[in-house]
């Protein structure tokens, strides 16, 4: 996976830096998603120990 | 007794039961913010995705409306809001190592109520704060590079490898959004938070829920 998007120069030399790779975003909502499963879950644990929410 | 029997005392009643959480302001404030953030996304990443659409004009007004948004919120909070509401302080830092505690099993934990805001909403105001801030910063510098009715493009302003590093922040700022507008909408559902996403719809929150969910002495009502 590329972290960075770059572009080649017509006019010769090395890669351009022109952003950061839209790969990373599946992972960013992938991120999202596990930390309200984490939440999810560890709220119901809260609750059945009769603690609230965390 | 007469009112007592009619539907006017029992209003009368209610709205006095009610504790201001959002003045309407604020509520709109935040709910424009909420629909330029979701026409700066779609316009941003629709076309990503093979959405083709003229977007640029769409996403760049949009953004200046936010730009503008976020400035005001900074002044409004800062002049006119107690701002420390929103700070996070030794008691906060002490009800996250109670939670985490009570989490990991302690069961002497003592539970204490926040003031208007718990420590998680705060770290998270604190983290939409810088990453708004960035994509802000970095899309109004983007504007240089283009053509408005307003200025003329000027994209020599930057060396090319300056340019690289803005356009880096904007990107990983704006699919942070993405993540964190997620997380949003995740809590705002949550049936343990729905007398909060009620304040932000109507303003205010019960006597009953402020007493319940708040310390009076953290948050004087």
């Amino acid at each position: 996976m590329e972290l960075f998007r770059y572009s080649r120069s017509i006019y010769g030399g090395g890669d351009q830096l022109i952003g950061a790779s839209w790969d990373l975003l599946p992972w960013l909502v992938g991120a999202a998603v596990a930390f309200i499963i984490l939440h999810a879950i560890l709220n119901a644990l809260a609750k059945r120990r009769g603690h609230g929410s965390p | 007794m007469t009112e007592l029997a009619t539907g006017k005392w029992q209003t009368m009643t209610d709205r006095s039961q009610r504790v201001i959480r959002h003045r309407r302001v604020d509520r709109l404030y935040h709910w424009l913010m909420a629909i330029s953030v979701i026409v700066l996304t779609a316009t941003a990443f629709l076309p990503i995705y093979g959405v083709k659409f003229a977007w640029l004009d769409i996403h760049w007004i949009t953004g200046v409306g936010l730009a503008a948004l976020v400035l005001i919120h900074v002044v409004r909070a800062i002049v006119w809001q107690d701002w420390r509401n929103m700070w996070i302080g030794m008691t906060d830092l002490r009800d996250i190592w109670r939670s985490v505690y009570r989490l990991l099993g302690g069961r002497r934990a003592i539970r204490s109520l926040p003031g208007k805001y718990d420590a998680a909403q705060k770290l998270y105001h604190f983290g939409v704060a810088i990453v708004v801030l960035a994509v802000v910063g970095s899309g109004l510098l983007m504007l240089l590079k283009i053509d408005t009715p307003l200025w003329r493009r000027n994209p020599y302003w930057f060396s090319s490898d300056t340019w690289g590093i803005i356009y880096v922040i904007h990107d990983l700022t704006a699919m942070a959004i993405v993540a964190i507008v997620i997380i949003h909408i995740y809590f705002s559902l949550h049936p343990d938070q729905w007398y909060l996403a009620r304040s932000m719809l109507r303003g205010w929150i019960s006597r009953k829920e402020y007493s319940e969910h708040h310390d009076a002495a953290r948050w004087k009502a």
